[in-house]
C-alpha cells in the first residue's frame, strides 16, 4: 500500500469512528449516573421543639388539663395521707398513682413523697426547710437542693433558653426543671435517634470492620 | 536592523499543497464527522440544571452592591423562588448590629447524640434533603478521649445516650481566625462585625478551597443541584443565609443569620431537648454564654493549636 | 506597519495550514487524539449539566484526580523550562534548538492545567470573577490567586519565547537579544515560582498536618524535574524518529544527569519524609499511615504508593548505573520516573490529605467513568496542542517553512492574489 492509499485507508476509517461515536453520545450508552437512593423525610418528630413533659406553668398557659392537680378531688384535707412501706423499707406506690416510679435519687435515698409534697396542703410543695412553694414555682423546690444546677437554670447556662437573645427586641424564656426532669424519676430519659447522615457516594465499609473502631 | 543567519538558500516549501478533488472530498468528510461527533457529544447540555441569566451572570459582588442593587436582587430571589417551589418568601438582607460579638457554648455534658439539632437546621436553612446536606455532624466519642479517629459518625442504636460515651456535635465554628475566609481566591467567604463568616453564594467559583482548608470539616458543596420539597421550604430568608442555593457552590453554618440578626436564638439552640446548646452576645455580660464563660472552669476549643481562634467553646459541668 | 502585519498574518496563516497536512501516521495520531477529546468533551458536558455529582468527589474527599493531574502538570510545565537553564547559563550548544520544544512542552502543560482546574470548578461560568480588576482576586492572601497570576504569566512567558524566536528563524533573521533573553531569565525563576506556589495552596492548610511541612514544597520541585525531562527525553526521540529533525543523544544524555540528580533528590526526601511521620509517629500522621500502610480496614491506596516508590527507586537505581546511558534502558527508565512520581504526586499527595477527614471519618475516594474520560480528554487535547505546536516548529526549524519559500507556498491562495509589491 502506498503513502496516500494508507492516508486515505486511515481518513476513512476516522469518518466511520466519528460516526460510531456521534450515535453512542446520542444513545447515551455510558457514564449514565445510577438514580439516586431515596432518602426518607425526616419524622416530624425531630424537629418539634415541645419538651417531653408539661409544667403546670405550661399546662395552664395552653388553659389544659389541670385535673391531675385536683388532689381534693380523691383526698380528704382533714386526713392526711399516709404513707406505707414494705419489708425493705421501700416505698408502695398506691394503685392510684401506680403510674409514679419513685427514683429520685439512688439507694431509695429520696423515698418519701412528703419531702416535696406538703401532706396538710396536697396542692402545695414544701421544702425542707418549711416553706411552701406553689407547684407553678416548683423550680424553686428543686432549687432547694440543687443550687449550683439552680443557679445555672437562672443563668440560662442549664436547661433550654429559647426567643430572643436580645432583650431589647424580645423575651428570653425559660422552661421549669419538671418541662424536661420527672419529679418522681428526673433522670433524663434515653430516646431514640434520628437517623445517620446519609453520604453523596455509598461509602464502602472495609471488610470485617464492625460499627466502632479499634 | 538583525542579520541574516548563513545558509539562507531558499528549501522547498512544505506547505505547498495541491488539492485534489478526492482529498477534499475525503477532508470534508472528515471533518464534517468530526463536527457530527462534537455536536452530538455537547447533546447533554440540553439538560443544563442551571444556566445563569444575563443578570445573574453580571451580579456585583456582596460589598459593592448598592442599596438599589440589593432590593433588586433580593426581588429577583424571591420571584425566582416562588417560580421554583410555589412559596413567594421573604428575602431579607440583615446588617450585623454594633456592639455584637456571636459566641456559642456547648455543654458536652448534657449532649445525648439525638441529633434534633441536625435536622431542625436543616428545615430551618432550606438545605438538599437529596443529596442530603446536613452543617451538623454529631460525633459520638468514647468516654475518656477526644482523638476524633475514634469517633462515630454513623451510630445509630436504639436509645441514646449509649453507656460509656459522650456526643460532640461539631459545625461551623465561626472562627476568629478563619482559614477558609485566607483562602477563597475570589472573596467569596468573609468575616462579619458581628463574628459570623458568611458566604455570598452567587459570587462563589465553586473551587471547594475553602472546604479542603476548614479544619472542623464545615463546609459543604453542592454538587448538584439541591433538592428541597416544596412543603417545607421556610419563607423567611436571607441574602447571606438560607435562601435556595444553587448547583456547584459551598454553604455552611451561618449562625441562622436571619434569626441570630432578628435577635432570636439559632433553630438548633431552640431545638434541643437537652439544654446543650447556649449562643448569645459575648459583649453583653448578662447573657447566658458570658456567664458560662465566667463562671465554668473546664471548657475547650477544638483543635485550638491551629490558631483558628473558634467562637465556639465546648464545656462540662459535671 | 502594514506589511509587518501582512506578513505576520501569513506566517500565521502557514503553521495553521501545516497542523492538517502530513502523512497517515499523523493522521491516524491526531484522529485518536480527537476522539479522545471528543469523548471527554462529552463527559465534561455531563458534569456541566448535574454538577460535580457525576465524579467520585463528595465534602470528604473534595479534590481528585482533576486537581491531581493538575498538581502533577504543573511540575511537567516548570521542568520544560529546566532545559533552559543548560543553554543559557552554562552555554550548553547541543540543547540549544531544543529549547522551543521544551518550551512548547510546558505551554501544552500549561493549557492542560488550566484545562483541568476549569473543569474541578463548581461554577466555571463565574471565572470571570478571578480577573482582577474586574471581580474580586483575593491577592495576596489566597494561594490560589497566586496560582493564577503566575500561571498565566507562564503561558504569556513561553508563548512570547517560543513565537518570537520561531518567527524569527521564519524570517531568517537573528533575534534581538532584549526581546527574549530577559524573558528566558524571568522564566527560569517563574518556573520555579509556579511549582512553589502549586506547592504552597497545600502547604498553606494547617488543618491538614499531611500536607502542613514544610518538605512539600521541595518534593514537588525535586519531583517536578525528574518527570519533566524524563518526557522531554521520550518526546524528543519521537520527534528525532518523526521528523529526522537533528537531536544527538549528547543532548538526550544531559537531560538523563538531570533527572538522575532530581531523582536522588526526591528520593532522599522521600526518606525524609516517612523518618519524620512514622518515627515519632502520633495523631496527626493517620493520613500517612493510610496511604502507606491502610488505616482502620482502609487500604486502597496502599498497592499504588508502594508500586510507585517501587519504580522510582528502581528508576534511581537504573539511573545511578551506566546501563541508564543506553537509549532502551534510559526509556523505560523514564517511563518509571513518570509513571511513579504521577502516582506518587497526584494520589500519593492530594487524596490522603483529605483521609481521613477533619473529623476523624474514613471514606474513600474512586474516580467515576465520567471523570475518568474528562481527564483522558483533557490529556489528549493537551497531546494534541503538542503535537500541532510541533508540526509548525520542526519544519520552521528545518526551514521547510521561512519566508524564503512564501511565495511558492502561497500560490493559489488569497494571499498570493493581494500580495503587495516588494
Amino acid at each position: 500500500m502506498n503513502e496516500s492509499t494508507k492516508t486515505a485507508r486511515v481518513l476513512q476509517v476516522l469518518v466511520g469512528l466519528f460516526l460510531l461515536l456521534a450515535v453512542a453520545f446520542l444513545l447515551n450508552l455510558w457514564g449514565r449516573s445510577a438514580p439516586r437512593p431515596q432518602i426518607p423525610l425526616v419524622d416530624p418528630k425531630f424537629i418539634d421543639p415541645a419538651t417531653v413533659r408539661q409544667s403546670y406553668a405550661d399546662i395552664t398557659a395552653a388553659k389544659g388539663d389541670l385535673s391531675d392537680f385536683d388532689c381534693y378531688g380523691c383526698h380528704d384535707k382533714k386526713k392526711p395521707p399516709t404513707l406505707r412501706f414494705d419489708g425493705n423499707q421501700t416505698l408502695i406506690i398506691p394503685q392510684e398513682h401506680s403510674d409514679i416510679v419513685m427514683a429520685h435519687g439512688s439507694h431509695n435515698r429520696n423515698n418519701n413523697c412528703f419531702n416535696c409534697h406538703d401532706e396538710n396542703n396536697l396542692e402545695q410543695l414544701q421544702t425542707r426547710d418549711g416553706h411552701q412553694v406553689s407547684f407553678a414555682d416548683s423550680p424553686q423546690l428543686c432549687g432547694s437542693c440543687h443550687g449550683p444546677t439552680y443557679r445555672d437554670w437562672m443563668a440560662g447556662a442549664h436547661g433550654r433558653v429559647s426567643g430572643y437573645w436580645n432583650h431589647n427586641v424580645g423575651e428570653k424564656t425559660r422552661k421549669a426543671c419538671v418541662s424536661c426532669h420527672n419529679p418522681h424519676s428526673p433522670k433524663f430519659p434515653g430516646r431514640q435517634p434520628a437517623p445517620p447522615p446519609h453520604p453523596l457516594h455509598p461509602l464502602a465499609k472495609p471488610s470485617g470492620s464492625t460499627e466502632g473502631k479499634d | 536592523m538583525s542579520d541574516k543567519l548563513p545558509n539562507s538558500e531558499p528549501i522547498p516549501a512544505l506547505d505547498q499543497v495541491g488539492m485534489s478533488r478526492r482529498s477534499f472530498l475525503r477532508t470534508s468528510a472528515v471533518v464534517a464527522s468530526g463536527f457530527a461527533a462534537l455536536a452530538a457529544g455537547l447533546e447533554p447540555l440540553r439538560n443544563l440544571n442551571d444556566f445563569p441569566t444575563l443578570e445573574r451572570f453580571m451580579q456585583k459582588y456582596y460589598k459593592e452592591m448598592t442599596p438599589e442593587d440589593m432590593a433588586r436582587v433580593l426581588k429577583r430571589i424571591e420571584s425566582e423562588v416562588e417560580q421554583q417551589y410555589g412559596v413567594r418568601p421573604h428575602v431579607r438582607d440583615y446588617k450585623p448590629m454594633d456592639g455584637v460579638e456571636f459566641v456559642y457554648c456547648l455543654n458536652l455534658s448534657r449532649c445525648i447524640g439525638c441529633r434534633k439539632c441536625v435536622h431542625a437546621c436543616v428545615a430551618e436553612n432550606n438545605q438538599s434533603r437529596n443529596p442530603e446536606i446536613q452543617y451538623i455532624r454529631v460525633l459520638q466519642m468514647p468516654n475518656g478521649s477526644f482523638d476524633m479517629e475514634k469517633a462515630v459518625h454513623d451510630y445509630n442504636p436504639e436509645q441514646v445516650p449509649e453507656k460509656g460515651h459522650f456526643y460532640m456535635p461539631v459545625q461551623c465554628q465561626q472562627c476568629k481566625n478563619p482559614p477558609c475566609v485566607k483562602v477563597c481566591p475570589v472573596h467569596a467567604t468573609w468575616q462579619e462585625t458581628d463574628g459570623i463568616t458568611v458566604i455570598d453564594y452567587d459570587w462563589c467559583i465553586g473551587c471547594r478551597y475553602c472546604e479542603a482548608a476548614c479544619p472542623y470539616w464545615a463546609r459543604r458543596f453542592n454538587f448538584t443541584k439541591p433538592s428541597i420539597p416544596k412543603e417545607k421550604i421556610n419563607p423567611n430568608m436571607s441574602y447571606l443565609g438560607n435562601r435556595p442555593r444553587r448547583q456547584g457552590v459551598m454553604e455552611k453554618c451561618h449562625f441562622c443569620i436571619q434569626r441570630t440578626r432578628a435577635g432570636r436564638y439559632p433553630a438548633c439552640v431552640e431545638v434541643c431537648p437537652a439544654g446543650t446548646r447556649k449562643f448569645g452576645n459575648i459583649l453583653d455580660p448578662e447573657s447566658e454564654v458570658s456567664y458560662i464563660l465566667k463562671t465554668k472552669r473546664v471548657f475547650t476549643q477544638l483543635k485550638e493549636e491551629l490558631g483558628t481562634s473558634p467562637r465556639f467553646f465546648y464545656y462540662f459541668d459535671v | 506597519m502594514k506589511t509587518a502585519a501582512r506578513n505576520y498574518l501569513i506566517f500565521l496563516w502557514r503553521c495553521a495550514r501545516i497542523a492538517f497536512v502530513g502523512d497517515w501516521r499523523y493522521y491516524a495520531w491526531m484522529g485518536v487524539l480527537t476522539l479522545f477529546c471528543m469523548l471527554g468533551l462529552n463527559a465534561y458536558a455531563k458534569q456541566f449539566a448535574q454538577g460535580l455529582v457525576v465524579t467520585g468527589m463528595s465534602d470528604q474527599v473534595s479534590w481528585g484526580v482533576y486537581i491531581a493531574n493538575f498538581t502533577f502538570l504543573v511540575g511537567v510545565a516548570a521542568a520544560a523550562v529546566m532545559m533552559v537553564i543548560p543553554v543559557y547559563i552554562y552555554d550548553n550548544e547541543e540543547l540549544h534548538d531544543l529549547v522551543i520544544f521544551g518550551e512548547l512542552l510546558a505551554v501544552a502543560a500549561i493549557i492542560m492545567c488550566l484545562s483541568f482546574v476549569t473543569v474541578d470548578l463548581g461554577r466555571p461560568d463565574r471565572f470571570w470573577h478571578l480577573i482582577p480588576g474586574l471581580g474580586q482576586l483575593n491577592f495576596p492572601a489566597s494561594m490560589l490567586s497566586w496560582d493564577v497570576i503566575v500561571l498565566n504569566g507562564y503561558l504569556l512567558l513561553n508563548v512570547h519565547i517560543c513565537g518570537y524566536l520561531l518567527y524569527c528563524r521564519y524570517q531568517n533573521k537573528k533575534p534581538a537579544r532584549w526581546f527574549y533573553i530577559p524573558f528566558v531569565f524571568t522564566a527560569i525563576f517563574w518556573a520555579i515560582s509556579i511549582h512553589t506556589v502549586t506547592a504552597f495552596l497545600y502547604v498553606g492548610l494547617g488543618g491538614r498536618p499531611f500536607w502542613n511541612t514544610a518538605i512539600v514544597g521541595p518534593r514537588f520541585l525535586a519531583s517536578a524535574f525528574t518527570a519533566g525531562p524524563a518526557l522531554i527525553i521520550l518526546a524528543l526521540q519521537v520527534i528525532r524518529r518523526v521528523t529526522h529533525y537533528t537531536i544527538t543523544d549528547k543532548a538526550l544524555l544531559t537531560l538523563r544527569s538531570i533527572v538522575q540528580v532530581s531523582m536522588l533528590i526526591n528520593v532522599f526526601l522521600l526518606a525524609c519524609e516517612v523518618f519524620t511521620e512514622f518515627y515519632s509517629g502520633g495523631l496527626h500522621i493517620a493520613s500517612s499511615r493510610y496511604l502507606f500502610l491502610g488505616l482502620h480496614g482502609y487500604h486502597a491506596l496502599v498497592p499504588w504508593i508502594w508500586t510507585a516508590i517501587t519504580f522510582n527507586l528502581t528508576a534511581m537505581v537504573l539511573l545511578v548505573l551506566p546501563l541508564s546511558r543506553s537509549l532502551k534502558w534510559l526509556n523505560l527508565t523514564c517511563v518509571l520516573c513518570i509513571t511513579g512520581i504521577w502516582i506518587e504526586k497526584g494520589m500519593g499527595l492530594v487524596i490522603p490529605g483529605f483521609i481521613p477527614t477533619p473529623l476523624g471519618e474514613m471514606a474513600e475516594y474512586t474516580p467515576s467513568l465520567n471523570e475518568t474520560l474528562v481527564c483522558f480528554g483533557i490529556w489528549a487535547f493537551g497531546l494534541l496542542c503538542y503535537t500541532i505546536f510541533l508540526r509548525m516548529s520542526v519544519p520552521i526549524l528545518q526551514g521547510g517553512i521561512s519566508k524564503a519559500n512564501e511565495k511558492e507556498a502561497l500560490v493559489n491562495t488569497i494571499f498570493a492574489v493581494t500580495e503587495a509589491p516588494k
